[in-house]
């Protein structure tokens, strides 16, 4: 599950239309998200509230044999209007999804260019990152507001937290000086620190077209640079991004246009980075490599990426698919050519769209059932008349229809759509047969995520840890 | 005086080597490690070599059969090696990462991915050099503690010998590494693999094995009558070292002491319950009931008091070394604290404890020096002409604070065994040359504190003394008791500076100590000539007088 601070800062990404997913670091984000999300530890409660459009806030208390917790506060000088805080509204592919969709390139850039439904998708994007088939959708919620230039460029974003009874204290600070240049600083200060804290300082050039980032660091004077540049797909034609826009508003409106991406359509991305200790003289590389179908490609969506770090001699392979809609798996492989070390893990998740222990908690099931009857209904009318069009489109007829019922206003079509999943399983097996469980969902209007690791190497005591982490909002 | 270090049966047994390394591990391992290093340290070659330290006796604070202390200078360049393995993150950038916050990580994507490279490091060439305090209790094991920083070099060959800054860096890290274990682990493994040896009851594994041993030999003990089983214990040492002698000196050592431990904790064990059944202890007997025939086999199970039960006799058996001893203590400044808290245990026992344990302790303790100065004075004459070193060393600590009361009531017994006649004198003289050896300043201290420390000792237990002497020794201590008392008081009188005559009757008693000493010691030293295996193994006086 992600935080609900991170959920926050990524809408603030998507109000802003910042394409942080542009970048080196997270080039093979979805495979990793899927393998290695983290399994929670004993008993963690968040209390979170967007008190008003600026401001969040943000109380945490865990126990896992001692009792600790953290507050955090959140300030962005963009209003976050329309995001949909509320545990019991928060679209939970956003919170929970790992499999991402690319965003498109450049829609930064020019501020007029898709003004029907470019910003506000983008916005989509954002926050509900990897909101299925939300790509396309229409003028909507949960970016809500349209940032105008001026204020998007000025935007800026203080957060802090502080953690008890550690007294570790984070910060960071996000300034937004122009639409492709971004300043990110992060600090830590904890007393068993050298010199009592860190401060890491990020500059990131977002081109589009080309990421470049660079950092510097403060313990051991970390010097460091990366980059990503994009091509084939939508980056190598100049017009990409109306095109790409096009043909997702052309698919959302499952207008029938012809398959003129019948064939695999997706984006290379190539990068690389350096890091050099001015202190204590040491550095590092890796380049990299992935290969990630657009989400206008109508067949299965899949990401691969490969490292490789040539000092090292490590290489990493990743591959990522969705292989339905409801479920999208990842393998890694890591191979190390000098020592011969070899590592894989697989992880996948598995959505589902029936109502955790939904008999115990008193829901009626006939309804639900009902429910997801008349939309699959819905969605095998729609699915032949438009066949072999887009399979992955079957639920975008109910949404599109639903919207055209309900005004575009808070109670969203987008959330309602994915309302119809209730929860995840998340499972994960590496190569030392350590497996991690994760179930998240949601019951009522708390949002819980409940894991557990469990060794097959000890089967006679296997569960190494168990966690249970509950989220309210408001 | 001589020690005989054996250096190669530690070698010879291997499992000796096994148990080390296992030690050698565990301790390794146990602090936390640096990130740098990802695998668990494995000790997988340990050879002490074949080249003994040199020692070099510089003082001898206390000398027992079942204890010892003292301080030695130890050099040591031999062939010993040690050989570690373990596996190590070569990549500096995963390492900087490890012990970062997260939140401030810049999060390469590969750059710091891992690669873990094993690790062969040999340590060789070892010098060493140090101030050794050795403290060995029979049961509480050895003790073993460096003064000094005792590493002055080695050599460190490793997998990347070939780079030199890894080398260098390894050399340096491993140096400081093992200043570190050689001051603060050492000891502790040292310590634990003595308990293993000498008191296998608080080492478990190592106590099942040695029960097994010792009840066979102990079952026949305990068929011959009751009241003389420690006595007859004694009579039968000697075959069973000679049956036990074969699979290691110090198993034996175990077998007295181990028994009579777990009798003595379940008695306690019945003490502290509302168990009516209290066990009988064939073999012990109560040290406050004993008579002086019994006291000898008190060691293995004494009580944790021991070292100030057996001060005593240096108190009260000569009472002018014993505030030589104290004035030389605070002038050199050496073991301070040791001989002024012993003092103050003295005066309270003395007082308040009853004086057969006092008297007992210091009769005992007196015999205990006297073997030994005749055994290895024995031992010296029969193994080689080391006399003359020996005497050396043994002149040297004489002016060392902790020693001189032991000191001195030895030599004088050495000689009157050998010269009966001439041996009050050489009393007087020994103390005088005592005084004369130290500094000017201690020497003009000696008459003025001898008096005051002198009163007290004397006054409290004379008087004590003399009535458990009538009435509860048996007959070889009746024997024996007058002689100590007069010599005692005697001395006491005359001080070190009287230049009074001895009195022939004290002679006479002299003589026959003397010559049961001598009987004692032949036949120790036709019994068992290794000197750990002397101390514990020596038969009660009584029962050799018989």
């Amino acid at each position: 599950m992600r935080e609900f601070m991170h959920y926050i800062t990524n809408a603030f990404y998507g109000a802003t239309e910042w394409n942080e997913d542009n970048t080196y670091k997270e080039l093979n984000a979805t495979a990793r998200e899927l393998i290695d999300f983290p399994l929670p530890l004993g008993l963690r409660v968040n209390l979170a509230s967007l008190a008003t459009p600026h401001f969040a806030t943000s109380y945490q208390l865990g126990t896992v044999g001692i009792v600790d917790g953290s507050i955090s506060y959140l300030y962005s000088s963009v209003a976050l209007r329309g995001v949909a805080a509320q545990s019991d509204r928060i679209p939970l592919p956003a919170l929970l999804r790992s499999f991402r969709r690319l965003h498109d390139l450049g829609s930064r850039g020019d501020e007029a260019a898709p003004n029907a439904g470019g910003p506000g998708a983008s916005a989509s994007h954002a926050v509900s990152i990897d909101t299925d088939g939300g790509v396309g959708l229409a003028p909507t919620h949960v970016g809500g507001n349209k940032v105008t230039g001026r204020d998007r460029d000025k935007s800026s974003l203080l957060y802090g937290r502080l953690y008890l009874p550690q007294s570790l204290l984070e910060g960071l600070v996000v300034k937004r000086f122009s639409p492709v240049l971004q300043v990110q600083l992060s600090a830590v200060s904890e007393q068993s620190l050298r010199n009592g804290g860190t401060l890491l300082g990020l500059i990131q050039y977002d081109k589009g077209k080309f990421g470049v980032e660079g950092l510097a660091s403060t313990d051991g004077g970390l010097l460091g640079v990366r980059g990503l540049y994009n091509l084939g797909g939508d980056a190598s034609s100049p017009g990409a991004t109306p095109t790409a826009c096009s043909t997702n508003e052309s698919s959302s409106s499952s207008s029938g246009q012809s398959g003129e991406r019948e064939r695999i359509y997706g984006r290379f991305s190539v990068g690389g980075e350096v890091y050099y200790g001015t202190l204590n003289k040491s550095g590092g590389m890796s380049l990299g490599a992935r290969f990630a179908t657009l989400p206008a490609h109508r067949g299965t969506p899949l990401t691969a990426a490969l490292t490789i770090n040539p000092l090292m001699g490590n290489i990493n392979a990743t591959y990522a698919i969705l292989a339905k809609e409801y479920c999208s798996m990842a393998t890694r492989m890591e191979f190390n050519v000098y020592s011969y070390e070899s590592d894989w893990a697989v992880g996948m998740e598995l959505w589902s769209n029936r109502r955790p222990a939904g008999f115990l908690l008193g829901v009626d099931p006939n309804r639900q059932r009902e429910e997801v009857a008349q939309k699959l209904a819905k969605t095998n009318e729609r699915s032949f008349q438009a066949k072999m069009e887009w399979r992955l489109d079957g639920p975008e007829p109910t949404t599109a229809a639903e919207e055209a019922k309900v005004p575009a206003g808070q109670d969203t079509p987008g959330v309602t759509k994915e309302e119809e999943y209730l929860g995840v399983l998340k499972a994960r097996l590496d190569q030392n047969l350590r497996i991690g469980l994760l179930w998240e969902g949601r019951v009522k209007s708390l949002i819980f995520s409940l894991g557990t690791g469990v060794d097959l190497h000890k089967l006679d005591e296997p569960f190494r840890s168990l966690g249970l982490e509950i989220q309210y909002s408001s | 005086m001589a020690f005989n270090f054996n250096w190669s049966p530690l070698t010879a047994d291997e499992r000796f080597y096994e148990r080390a390394r296992d030690l050698l591990t565990t301790a390794l391992n146990k602090s936390p490690k640096p990130p740098i290093i990802v695998d668990d340290i494995f000790v997988t070659e340990f050879n002490l070599g074949s080249v003994p330290p040199d020692l070099e006796i510089l003082e001898i604070g206390d000398l027992a059969e079942d204890r010892f202390r003292g301080i030695f200078k130890m050099c040591y360049s031999g062939d010993a090696f040690l050989t570690l393995k373990t596996r190590v993150q070569a990549n500096p950038l995963n390492t900087y990462l490890s012990a970062k916050p997260s939140f401030t990580s810049p999060q390469p994507l590969a750059a710091a991915s891992s690669l873990t490279i094993p690790l062969q490091i040999t340590l060789s060439e070892i010098k060493l050099s140090a101030f050794i305090i050795v403290v060995f209790s029979k049961q509480k094991g050895l003790t073993l503690v460096f003064r000094n920083d005792p590493l002055e070099s080695l050599k460190v060959s490793s997998t990347f010998d070939s780079i030199q800054f890894v080398r260098d860096y390894l050399q340096r890290t491993i140096e400081v590494k093992l200043r570190d274990l050689m001051m603060d682990e050492l000891p502790a493994i040292i310590h634990r693999l003595s308990l293993q040896l000498w008191c296998p009851d608080q080492v478990l594994k190592e106590g099942d094995e040695s029960k097994e041993e010792s009840d066979p030999v102990q079952n026949p003990l305990g068929s011959p009558p009751l009241d003389a089983i420690d006595a007859s214990g004694h009579l039968l040492d000697p075959t069973e070292i000679s049956s036990l002698s074969l699979d290691g000196g110090p198993g034996t050592q175990s077998l007295f002491s181990q028994k009579s431990i777990i009798q003595l904790t379940s008695l306690n064990g019945s003490n502290h319950t509302s168990c009516l059944f209290t066990r009988e202890l064939h073999n012990s007997m109560l040290r406050a009931w004993a008579g002086p025939s019994d006291r000898v086999d008190a060691s293995p199970t004494p009580p944790l008091a021991t070292p100030s039960l057996s001060r005593p006799p240096s108190y009260y058996g000569s009472t002018h070394t014993y505030t030589f001893s104290d004035i030389g203590s605070q002038d050199t400044g050496l073991l301070t604290s040791r001989p002024s808290s012993v003092n103050l245990s003295h005066a309270t026992a003395g007082l308040s404890l009853g004086s057969g344990r006092h008297h007992k302790a210091g009769r005992k303790k007196k015999t205990r020096v006297v073997n030994l100065r005749r055994k290895t004075g024995s031992e010296v004459s029969s193994e080689a002409g080391e006399a003359v070193s020996d005497s050396t060393s043994v002149q040297g600590p004489m002016s060392e604070p902790a020693m001189p009361t032991s000191l001195l009531e030895v030599p004088r017994e050495d000689e009157m065994a050998v010269l009966a006649g001439s041996g009050p004198s050489r009393v007087r003289f020994r103390g005088s040359s005592d005084i004369a050896q130290p500094t000017p300043m201690q020497s003009a201290d000696t008459p003025i504190v001898s008096p005051n420390s002198r009163d007290v000792p004397i006054t409290s237990q004379l008087p004590l003394r003399l009535p458990q002497d009538a009435g509860d020794r048996g007959k070889a201590v009746e024997t024996r008791e007058p002689i100590l008392v007069d010599s005692k008081s005697q001395r006491s009188r005359g001080g070190p500076q009287s230049d009074t005559s001895s009195v022939i009757l004290e002679q006479a008693w002299i003589m026959k100590m003397a010559g049961e000493i001598a009987r004692r010691v032949y036949d120790e030293k036709n019994r068992n000539p290794a000197f750990w295996e002397d101390r514990d193994d020596t038969p009660p006086p009584a029962y050799e007088a018989r």
